[in-house]
């Protein structure tokens, strides 16, 4: 689905990618792990089309089209979702205006009619009472106020609203309570399905004893350094970063 | 530059020509004073950047061509009244519409001709003057003491300039007595290819434990100018709550001057202005607490786009004895070319000891993080623009106090962004 090869990026002549290959498949859930400045949240955006960083040299498949050529709201309607280790505040946007048009421009990408309004709201109530939201949430300013467990569920809703193909999840758990990180990650994994594909990115191993990953990728200085299994994040957990910063160098 | 010079021999003249009524005295004493002051000029701190020898000019030309006040037709306004629910008085092209003053029958509401029902105009500075010299009629809206509106009153304000510039005068005398609640629309609006410049005087006066709700929407023709001055008095525990919209005009100065000299004296006033290409929008406001506790809170903002201007200047003076006073003033601006102008500037004059007082400005361009977030949920990057354009403007819309505005002013705001957007085509 996701294929990343010899990825290299850098942001105001800073370079931060430095030659990372990855390939994720359908049905499979990533972890992407690495101590503070090694290029993950970088990954994630450079995916997600952030402007701010330039991609230099290196390819990015999904699906066989070249993600790189494609504006962000292109990559999104395609079916990657991005969900922000930083949620935006934005005051004045009704939460509901913005799934509702988050929906509907994928629905148009895809050639389907705009959802019935009934429609979406059944389905976005049914989601909001999965991820234990109040369904008051749909008629407040995106964000605007949300405490930082109620901005990553509602990172999760817009997932949940948008079905889509790959996630990407920027550090869904940090700042996140037991209750909170319990409701994101039943919300992660009900959206677990063969045809669809979700990377995990994080810093901490205490996501993964919810949502188990099928790989686990370790990060470090803008290059994957070593891929296994859900075991790596454990021997990771308990050795720490160090160990792998020496084994990378070593 | 130096100040625009009005054509005082034939004001004179045309002020000669107007009836002997009520309001003569006002008139002929307004001209001598004119005569003295003559006009705002840049050289002036509250006049630095608006410019009004384009409006002196079209004064002038009108004087000498013999200062003809031709009706602007109802018709014109008739999209309006049918539009916004409220009791409409029309005032075309100066004129105060006589029907309008007979068939207007609400209770606890009088409406008369100021020449029926004034011996004295209220100065009103030089503008007001001017105003005065030149004023056919104006209107005294009443409100009787706790007398509780059930819809508001609106003050339509319609001129057009067909073939010949036009100047109109406006001015309306408004009392809400004690114990009262009233809200009022006071709508601008003008057509016409010749250039017109309207001047209004607006003087609201609230008795103790009044509440007035105020909107003021000014939707006039891109060409067209205006100068218009708003006093009001708050009296003791009375409630100003007033917002103010800007989406037309060449060249437009606005002031409201806030008179808080009674305990519990509480204004709170808002305003956008959306700026495009061509259009220069100065809003000036000025607060007096005279004494404490009084609060006045203000926030405006503005949006401007290609070679606007635009220019916001609060003012808050704080009297010597108002202790307890909460003054808080916040101006925001969305600047979306690289053109745009906006001038900004809070003032706090503070002569006593115990207030409260705060401003707080900003200019900026859209949210960059906020575009991505939005384009990272499948939103196009002129829907995303657009999204956070409204949403900006329409902060100022929930604090409009007439809630039966608030459909009518998001369309507007949307369609009027609209023309801003694709004009600097962002």
């Amino acid at each position: 689905m996701l294929e990343v090869k010899d990825l290299k990026a850098s942001i105001g002549g800073t370079e931060i990618l430095r030659g990372l290959s990855l390939r994720v498949d359908a049905g499979e859930v990533h972890a992407i792990m690495g101590p503070n400045g090694s290029g993950k949240s970088t990954l994630a955006l450079v995916i997600a089309g952030h402007s701010d960083y330039e991609v230099t040299d290196g390819t990015v498949e999904f699906r066989g089209k070249n993600l790189l050529e494609l504006e962000p709201e292109e990559r999104a309607r395609e079916g990657i979702f991005l969900g922000f280790q930083y949620p935006v505040e934005i005051p004045g946007v009704n939460n509901a205006y913005l799934l509702k048009a988050a929906v509907n421009a994928k629905r148009k990408h895809q050639g389907l009619d705009e959802i019935d309004a009934f429609e979406f709201l059944k389905l976005a109530r049914e989601k909001m009472a999965l991820l234990g939201m109040d369904p008051k949430f749909l008629n407040r300013g995106v964000n605007e106020g949300f405490s930082g467990g109620e901005k990553k569920r509602n990172e999760v809703l817009q997932m949940a609203m948008l079905e889509p193909s790959l996630a990407i999840l920027d550090e869904t758990d940090s700042g996140l309570d037991i209750d909170a990180l319990r409701a994101v990650a039943e919300g992660v994994n009900s959206l677990r399905a063969p045809d669809r594909a979700i990377v995990l990115v994080t810093h901490y191993q205490r996501l993964l004893d919810y949502i188990e990953p099928d790989h686990v990728h370790v990060l470090s200085e803008g290059r994957i350094v070593r891929s296994g299994d859900k075991s790596l994040a454990l021997e990771l957990e308990e050795k720490g970063y160090d160990w792998v910063r020496e084994a990378a160098n070593g | 530059m130096k100040s625009p010079t009005l054509s005082i021999d034939a004001l004179k003249k045309v002020v000669a020509a107007l009836p002997e009524d009520n309001l003569a005295a006002s008139r002929r004493a307004a001209l001598d004073q004119l005569r003295q002051d003559g006009m705002p000029g840049s050289r002036e701190e509250n006049w630095k950047y608006t410019d009004l020898s384009g409006a002196v000019a079209i004064a002038n030309r009108w004087l000498e061509a013999g200062a003809k006040m031709p009706r602007a037709g109802v018709a014109a306004a008739d999209d309006i009244v049918r539009t916004i629910d409220a009791d409409w008085v029309v005032i075309d092209n100066g004129q105060v519409d006589a029907q309008a003053v007979h068939e207007t029958v609400i209770a606890g509401v009088e409406i008369k001709r100021l020449s029926g029902s004034v011996e004295q105009l209220t100065p009103s500075g030089r503008l007001g003057d001017l105003n005065a010299a030149l004023l056919r009629d104006g209107l005294r809206i009443s409100i009787a003491a706790s007398t509780e509106l059930a819809r508001p009153i609106g003050i339509l304000i319609v001129d057009r300039a067909d073939s010949a510039a036009t100047v109109s005068q406006i001015r309306v005398d408004i009392d809400v007595a004690a114990n009262s609640t009233a809200s009022f629309i006071e709508y601008h609006t003008s057509s016409g290819d010749a250039e017109l410049y309207s001047n209004s005087v607006i003087n609201l006066t609230l008795g103790d434990g009044s509440r007035a709700d105020y909107v003021r929407i000014q939707d006039r023709d891109r060409v067209h100018e205006q100068t218009g001055y708003q006093s009001v008095t708050v009296g003791r525990d009375a409630k100003l709550r007033h917002c103010a919209f800007d989406f037309g005009g060449r060249l437009i100065r606005n002031d409201l001057v806030i008179d808080l000299a009674n305990p519990g004296g509480n204004a709170e006033f808002a305003g956008l202005y959306l700026i495009g290409d061509g259009q220069h929008i100065d809003n000036h406001t000025r607060t007096d607490h005279r004494t404490g506790p009084t609060e006045s809170r203000q926030e405006y903002r503005g949006i401007l786009t290609g070679k606007a201007r635009g220019v916001w200047n609060g003012k808050a003076i704080v009297h010597k004895g108002a202790d307890g006073t909460d003054a808080e003033q916040a101006n925001h601006n969305l600047v979306l070319s690289n053109n745009a102008e906006i001038d900004a500037k809070p003032e706090l004059e503070i002569y006593a000891d115990d207030v409260k007082c705060s401003h707080g400005t900003t200019v900026g361009q859209l949210d960059e993080t906020a575009l991505f977030y939005l384009r990272t949920r499948g939103l196009s990057q002129h829907d995303a623009k657009q999204v956070l354009t409204r949403a900006f403007a329409q902060a100022i819309v929930g604090k409009s106090p007439i809630s039966s505005l608030h459909d009518f002013l998001a369309d507007r705001i949307a369609g009027r962004l609209d023309q801003l957007m694709q004009e600097t085509d962002v």
